[in-house]
């Protein structure tokens, strides 16, 4: 039962109107995940809304887990309400998490809105230097900033609307990098919104820069039964679940 | 207590079994589940050549339920028997191969080949997929179709062989009765009704393949109605499906008339699911003084007996 367990709240933090923190403590034995694994979690209690809800892993230890969510919809209002006291159960860690750079890669991280949740686990496991480039719609829709600039020195932030940082989008701003500076051999680590990926998809294939990126797709089971999560890659259609979340840039379908 | 039933030559421990497609190869499973305690695991669709499957998304929430147009992806019967029976064959369980085509030759080719492998115990023919030579029309909405391919797999197989109906149908008890003179040993139903679902912002369908097919507890008040239609139509045992959450929907499908339930969506919300039900039906059962399952069996008490 390690992967489907019980689980308290002991935290939820409003971050803006529109983000919180939800902090669980397990109340069985669960399995530790990697960085880029998800759970699914049951928002409610009831049979509407009837689906799990997937979510990366933001922070965890012995005592619990951390998720940064966006409010979207039915699902995350719910959890967006959870107070703590509440019970709420978790399937997961899920899919396969984000590899190791291979010897003398240089990892870069690339982030996107609430793509961070799944980047973010990464600029711990590389601290202190990091290369991290993060970008938002707006200066407030980026969070956790402080908590980012205690991990590492190489903050790269970028804003559509220019409110904070360079004016533009992450890959954008990754691509003014790289033109002005040399990385050896350099991997690229990403989540972020499907604009933003696939922009990234083509920057890094003009390039040749390998790269590890994070998809999302619909969800029903998390454990590969169902089929009901597939994205075209050059191999035919693989499962996010399962397979993924995180693909090989070399691999996805354009 | 006796939870035991029969379904053709099948003697399950217990009346839940895994609805198609919803338990993968049962391995996805394994780890939330002692594969041994169910009454049978029944396979994501088969057929003989692997299919890709439909473009995503594939699957959109609605009301207490999910539409899904999977299209079928499987890797085709010679790797299942290849690849995944082997791992299903350590448990104490039978296992159903359900499968289909899209030519009545497909059927047969598909239903002789897993006849002749060691460790399938029953088949299951989805007939609620297009019929390449009838224009793409469903085989399971024809009865004069749904008769042919029965009569065609039933004389190829000596399995114990279920068809599985589709609701999207007027009559589903006639297409049982359709069912029951080709052949076969048991009828399964329901398979998802047919639904669809738009983004009015962007006025496109939520599904790439536009139609798909509604599961969940949406639907079940529709799969107890057929279930208690069908039971007293035919004389072969009925297996119910259609939106199982807990024991007491599996109760109600018995009450109904199944001899057996088949759990599908639950499985996604709750991974042990089949064996919580299992439970429930146990508690059900100590709670009303049942000591055999099978007595509940279109137990239901009506008046109206001109229905
Ligand atoms: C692997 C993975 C990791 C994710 N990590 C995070 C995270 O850390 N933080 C966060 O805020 N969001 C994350 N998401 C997106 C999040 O799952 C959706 O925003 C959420 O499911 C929306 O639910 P809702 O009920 O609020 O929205 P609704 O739009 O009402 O949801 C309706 C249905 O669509 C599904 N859905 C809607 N948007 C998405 C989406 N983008 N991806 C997948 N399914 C969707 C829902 O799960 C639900 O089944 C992740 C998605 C995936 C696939
Ligand atoms: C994702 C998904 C895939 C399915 N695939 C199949 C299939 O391959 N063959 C089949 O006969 N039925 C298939 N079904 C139908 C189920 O077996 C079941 O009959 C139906 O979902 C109703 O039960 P439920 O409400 O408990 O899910 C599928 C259902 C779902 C949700
Ligand atoms: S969500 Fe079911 S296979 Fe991925």
């Amino acid at each position: 039962m390690s992967r489907f367990f019980q689980a308290e709240v002991t935290g939820n933090v409003l971050l803006s109107r529109t983000h919180n923190i939800l902090k669980i403590t397990p109340l069985q034995p669960h399995t530790m995940p990697y960085p880029g694994q998800f759970y699914l979690l049951r928002v409610s209690g009831t049979l509407d809304p009837l689906l799990r809800r997937p979510l990366s892993i933001l922070r965890w230890d012995e005592d619990g887990l951390e998720f940064l969510i966006r409010l979207k919809g039915r699902g995350t209002l719910l959890l967006r309400n959870m107070k703590p006291g509440e019970r709420i159960d978790l399937l997961g860690p899920l899919g396969n998490g984000y590899p190791e750079p291979v010897d003398g890669e240089t990892p870069i991280l690339v982030a996107g809105g609430v793509g961070i949740a799944s980047v973010y686990p990464l600029i711990e496991r590389f601290r202190p230097e990091v290369r991290l480039f993060y970008g938002a719609v707006s200066a407030g829709d980026l969070y956790l900033v402080d908590e980012i600039r205690g991990l590492t020195r190489n903050l790269h932030v970028s804003t559509d609307d220019g409110s904070m940082g360079f004016r533009g989008n992450a890959v954008e701003r990754l691509t003014a990098y790289l033109d002005g500076s040399s990385v050896p051999s350099p991997v690229v680590y990403a989540c972020g919104p499907e604009g933003m990926t696939k922009s990234l998809l083509g920057m890094l294939r003009r390039r040749g820069i390998p790269g590890h990126v994070s998809l999302e797709e619909r969800m029903a089971c998390g454990v590969g039964a169902c089929l009901g999560c597939v994205v075209e890659t050059v191999r035919g259609y693989r499962r996010v679940c399962k397979e993924g979340p995180v693909f090989d840039a070399r691999e996805i379908a354009v | 207590m006796n939870l035991s039933v029969k379904i053709g030559d099948l003697a399950l421990k217990n009346p839940v079994m895994t609805a198609s497609g919803t338990f993968g190869y049962g391995e996805e499973y394994a780890e939330f589940v002692d594969l041994s305690l169910l009454g049978a695991i029944v396979t994501k669709g088969l057929s003989l050549k692997p299919r890709e499957g439909n473009p995503p998304p594939r699957i959109v929430e609605t009301p207490a339920g999910m539409l899904n147009a999977i299209g079928l992806q499987n890797i085709g019967v010679e790797r299942f028997i290849e690849e995944k029976l082997p791992f299903l064959e350590q448990f104490d369980v039978p296992v159903i191969a359900n499968f289909f085509g899209d030519s009545i030759d497909e059927f047969v080719g598909a239903a002789e080949r897993l006849s002749r492998a060691d460790g399938i115990d029953g088949l299951e023919m989805n007939i609620s997929c297009p019929n390449k030579q009838a224009g793409w029309l469903v085989f399971g909405t024809d009865p004069e179709v749904t008769f042919e391919v029965v009569s065609a797999v039933r004389r190829v197989t000596d399995l114990t062989l279920i068809v599985k109906l589709s609701p999207n149908v007027t009559d589903i008890a006639q297409m049982a009765r359709v069912a029951e003179d080709a052949g076969a040993d048991a009828v399964s139903l329901i398979n998802t009704v047919t639904g669809m679902a738009i983004d009015i912002n962007t006025r496109r369908p939520k599904l790439a393949n536009v139609t798909g097919g509604l599961s969940g507890p949406a639907i079940k008040p529709i799969g107890v109605r057929m279930v208690w239609e069908v039971f007293k139509a035919v004389g072969i045992p009925v297996i119910g499906s259609g939106g199982i959450m807990s024991g007491e929907d599996a109760v109600e499908y018995m009450l109904a008339g199944a001899a057996a339930v088949a759990v599908g969506t639950a499985n996604f919300v709750t991974p042990t699911a089949t064996t919580d039900i299992i439970t429930g039906i146990r508690d059900y059962m100590a709670a009303h003084g049942i000591g055999d399952i099978s007595t509940i069996k279109g137990g239901l008490l009506w008046e109206r007996e001109d229905l």
